[in-house]
């Protein structure tokens, strides 16, 4: 009890942790007794306790601690507050780690949780996801967790449950949406199987489980496949190929808020952020590694894009987009410099920002028109200017349009690329073919957006459309404050948020290209301030209003090029079509490939089961005798 | 901060790119009427043509479309390729200040005025913009990657150096890039980008006059236009002088080199009106199958030879 009095009374940082994670469960779990009728209390309530989290980070952040056995503040205090002995074997797996990689990553968690939050407040209506916010604050908590657990196998616990919360978060009342749950369920948990394999493996090489503590070259074949198996999880939760499939089905299916946390943000946030344990933590990946992970990187960019482009439905093509933009981060880490690091952390923070906000407006679009389609839209940019402005803004930082975030971060990629291309490995002799396809990938990017943005906000409105309004302020607001942070860490991104916020993770480095984001912004508002006020000196009487002119022909409803129907000619040379005709037949998803392989084992072990009672009885003498030569 | 201004806005920026682009482009009709046997357009021409749309035509918005984006983006079409330039020039007329760009921020900033076109002609609602943004936005993913080979063979002769003050002093203490096998080759895809980039025939099919009525631009009328113009003037000077300086070492400022400067510059807008006037426009697959396997393909090559010091 004296422990538990001490930390209670003793304001250390160190007593936040435990409430950082325990609070936000401790709530959902509560609120799950709080009947849906009340879903706006509901609402408020988990705002509060993300307000409440967030304090608690930004205190963490601010604070120096970097290494905290929880045994001493959380077991005891459990111990003795609830009577319980814990078995003395948990001491040591109880260990918080608060280096700056996590300090960093809470961060943003909490501020993501909080923007989406607000935005469901009136997004999430009553009945569309059962128990939306106790999951979500699980969600929150134990991505706390996972971030902030020093030993695996808490890690591993915490990691785990978010894949469950994942699978909750989706509605799941039609076909469609619960076959997508169910498989995004089922590929998290299989990699998660994985992902132990690999952590048992890291145990037999090391006999450690302490991620601060492990530090080991892939230089022998159980190494490689740890490492790789290690990988696979840290793949799927970040949605990277061929893994990805669940990520685009996903943003099909679920509440554009539940996209925008789970896949776009916090599942970024954590992949990578496992990501950068991997590959600079637990291992020192060799060269070959190296090459793996920039071609998984850039095959990601490609393919994941390439689908994009072809796609109706611009919840998916975001999710398409989650996947393609995982690329460019696996690429920075691949590199394995501190240029590299610090610009694949830099890219998942950018990414998470605007891909979040895309997620949002997406659904703001939804929201005000019911439509899903891009070919059915048109025109809302006048009806909902918040909303295009924001998506204006996301849009041209994903697709790298100087000076937002996006391109910021793209820009160092590409710096590392360039630096790794002096080195002696294979892998930096190829260096052109990474830069060349990463930068093909951003024009692609861009090629989609170009999509999105005038398929859904320019051109005509349609007449369905004529009453749509802008949504509730409690929705475009989070949208405007992720917008405001696409500029901010654009702009100030060479000289305050790189050296602020990247470089204590990685350590100090040295930019080899020249860009002063803060001048060319302010030229680009001088110029538009310009533009704007030649268009009024020189001709504000002269302007008219016309319909268009389409070579004299009279409009109707139906005239027009929508946006999709841009890239069909793409789609036809002959190896894209076949691609696309097979990736329409599901033939690069690994889920049905091994749906596929399943069916085919389970089929081929039903011929074992004939009903004669004889045959039976050898099978199950025969696998007793397995088991005892592998017992002795 | 003044003088950055300064650099933008007068020299090399704005106002000098302009008029240079301005007499490049009076150069570049003079000589297609040449090749046609025209008398062709007086040297004051592209101003007369820039300024009566400024001041005199009546700018007409889109009843439908959304009037607001649509005038913006030819200002921000004319910032990116001033802002380009700015950073193209500043090496070439060996000015150097800290404010500067790398290769790759050029490379991203030359892309703001298609872009600009896209978005603005979208904005107007009308359909036949749309196929011109189209064909663009298709134009676009074929050349840049092309492009991009262009400069990372750039950066490989330069010793993985990319920025433009190196690539430059790099040249000027040997020998031009252009002066050596890889150097033509990536010389000759650089210079059917550039055709591309500039939207001049064979790959004009986003604009294509003569079958959707100038695309993309095909809504645009008066001041929003005259933005469209001067982005154009811009680019025609800032892009020739760019090759210039990733393959013909540049400008040397001093006696007679001055005049070695503007022939560099003007033989590559000659090369480009000849290919234009002696060309048909291609059809967009074309011209996507064009740089996606010829144009990659030589650039590849080059790459490879470099790699083996040719």
């Amino acid at each position: 009890m004296n422990e538990f009095m001490s930390i209670v009374s003793q304001p250390a940082v160190c007593s936040y942790l435990q409430f950082m994670i325990f609070i936000p469960v401790a709530a959902g779990i509560i609120l799950f007794l709080v009947p849906e009728k009340y879903i706006r209390i509901k609402g408020i309530l988990s705002v509060a306790v993300s307000l409440v989290t967030g304090y608690l980070t930004l205190a963490l952040f601010s604070s120096a601690i970097r290494m905290v056995p929880l045994d001493d503040l959380v077991a005891k205090s459990c111990m003795t507050l609830f009577g319980v002995n814990l078995p003395d074997g948990t001491s040591g797996f109880l260990t918080i780690t608060t280096d700056n990689l996590s300090k960093l990553i809470i961060v943003f968690i909490s501020l993501f949780a909080f923007l989406i939050l607000l935005f469901s407040l009136s997004y999430i209506k009553q009945g569309r996801v059962k128990n939306y916010y106790p999951w979500f604050l699980i969600t929150l908590g134990c991505s706390y967790g996972a971030v902030l657990a020093d030993n695996l196998l808490l890690f591993l616990a915490f990691w785990g449950i978010l894949g469950i919360t994942l699978y909750k978060l989706i509605p799941g009342h039609d076909e469609e949406s619960s076959s997508t749950a169910k498989k995004t369920l089922i590929l998290i948990g299989a990699s998660d199987t994985i992902l132990i394999l690999g952590i048992a493996m890291l145990w037999r090489l090391t006999g450690s489980l302490s991620m601060n503590a492990i530090s080991l070259p892939t230089d022998n074949i159980l190494a490689v496949t740890a490492f790789v198996a290690l990988l696979v999880g840290s793949f799927t939760k970040a949605g990277a190929f061929p893994f990805h499939t669940w990520v685009p089905d996903y943003s099909k299916d679920a509440p554009a808020s539940s996209s925008a946390i789970l896949p776009a943000s916090l599942d970024k946030l954590l992949g990578i952020y496992f990501l950068a344990r991997i590959t600079t933590d637990l291992f020192v990946p060799g060269d070959w590694m190296r090459l793996l992970l920039l071609s998984i990187g850039v095959t990601t960019i490609i393919t994941a894009v390439m689908m994009a482009l072809v796609q109706h439905n611009y919840k998916k093509l975001l999710g398409y987009h989650a996947v393609s933009q995982v690329g460019y981060m696996i690429t920075g880490f691949g590199l394995g410099s501190l240029i590299g690091i610090a610009a694949g952390l830099f890219h998942m923070i950018n990414n998470a920002i605007y891909k979040s906000g895309l997620f949002l407006s997406a659904g703001a679009i939804e929201q005000r028109t019911g439509e899903e389609n891009i070919d059915e839209l048109g025109g809302l940019s006048k009806a909902m200017p918040i909303t295009f402005a924001a998506s204006l803004i996301f849009a041209m930082s994903i697709s790298g349009i100087p000076p937002f975030n996006g391109f910021a971060s793209k820009w160092m990629i590409y710096q590392g690329i360039i630096d790794f291309g002096s080195g002696p490995g294979i892998a930096s002799k190829l260096w052109v073919l990474w830069l060349g396809l990463a930068v093909l990938g951003s024009a692609l990017t861009l090629a989609s957006f170009i999509k999105f943005i005038g398929g859904v906000f320019l051109g005509r409105r349609k007449t369905a459309f004529e009453k749509v309004r802008e949504v509730s302020p409690l929705m475009w607001l989070p949208m405007v404050v992720l917008a405001l942070f696409c500029i901010f860490f654009g702009v100030f991104a060479t000289n305050f948020i790189v050296p602020k916020l990247i470089m204590p993770v990685t350590g100090e480095f040295q930019f080899t290209g020249f860009w002063n984001s803060g001048i060319v912004s302010l030229l680009i508002i001088l110029s538009i301030a310009l533009g704007v006020i030649v268009y009024l000196a020189v001709s504000l009487k002269k302007f008219r209003t016309e319909d268009s002119f389409i070579g004299g022909e009279r409009f109707h409803e139906k005239t027009g090029y929508p946006t999709p129907e841009f890239y069909k000619t793409i789609g036809e040379y002959r190896p894209l079509a076949w691609m696309y005709k097979k990736a329409e037949g599901k033939l690069f998803d690994i889920y049905d490939l091994s749906k596929d392989f399943v069916l085919w084992l389970s089929h081929k072990l039903s011929e074992a089961h004939t009903g004669i009672l004889p045959a039976y009885v050898i099978w199950v003498f025969a696998g007793l005798i397995i088991m005892l030569l592998i017992m002795i | 901060m003044a003088i950055d201004l300064f650099y933008f806005f007068v020299f090399p920026g704005l106002i000098f790119a302009a008029i240079t682009g301005a007499f490049l482009s009076w150069f570049d009709r003079k000589i297609t009427a040449r090749v046609q046997f025209r008398k062709g357009p007086p040297l004051l021409q592209p101003f007369y043509d820039f300024f009566k749309l400024l001041l005199v035509k009546e700018t007409i918005l889109p009843k439908k479309g959304s009037p607001m984006i649509f005038l913006l983006a030819p200002v921000f079409s004319v910032f990116g390729a001033t802002m380009a330039g700015v950073f193209i020039l500043l090496p070439l007329f060996n000015i150097t200040t800290g404010f500067r760009g790398d290769l790759l921020v050029i490379f991203y900033l030359l892309t703001i005025p298609s872009f600009s076109y896209i978005i603005g002609s979208l904005a107007s609602g009308n359909p036949l913009a749309s196929v011109g943004a189209s064909r663009e936005m298709k134009l676009i993913i074929s050349y840049e990657l092309t492009f991009l080979l262009v400069i990372a063979g750039i950066i490989m002769k330069a010793g993985q150096q990319f920025d433009l003050n190196s690539v430059i002093s790099i040249q000027q203490a040997g020998t031009p890039f252009i002066g050596s096998i890889s150097g033509v080759l990536l010389f000759i895809a650089g210079i059917f980008c550039l055709q591309a980039k500039l939207g001049l025939v064979p790959f004009d099919m986003a604009e294509a006059e003569t079958e959707i009525t100038e695309g993309m631009f095909i809504e645009y009328s008066g001041s929003a236009f005259a933005m469209i113009k001067l982005t154009k003037y811009i680019m025609l000077f800032v892009l020739p002088a760019f090759i210039v300086a990733l393959f013909m070492n540049g400008f040397r400022l001093e006696g007679i080199s001055i005049l070695w400067a503007i022939l560099k510059i003007i033989v590559v807008v000659l090369l480009l009106t000849l290919i234009r006037n002696t060309n048909p426009r291609v059809k967009i697959k074309q011209a996507v199958k064009f740089f996606a396997l010829w144009m990659n393909l030589i650039a590849v090559i080059a790459i490879v030879l470099i790699a083996f010091g040719y």
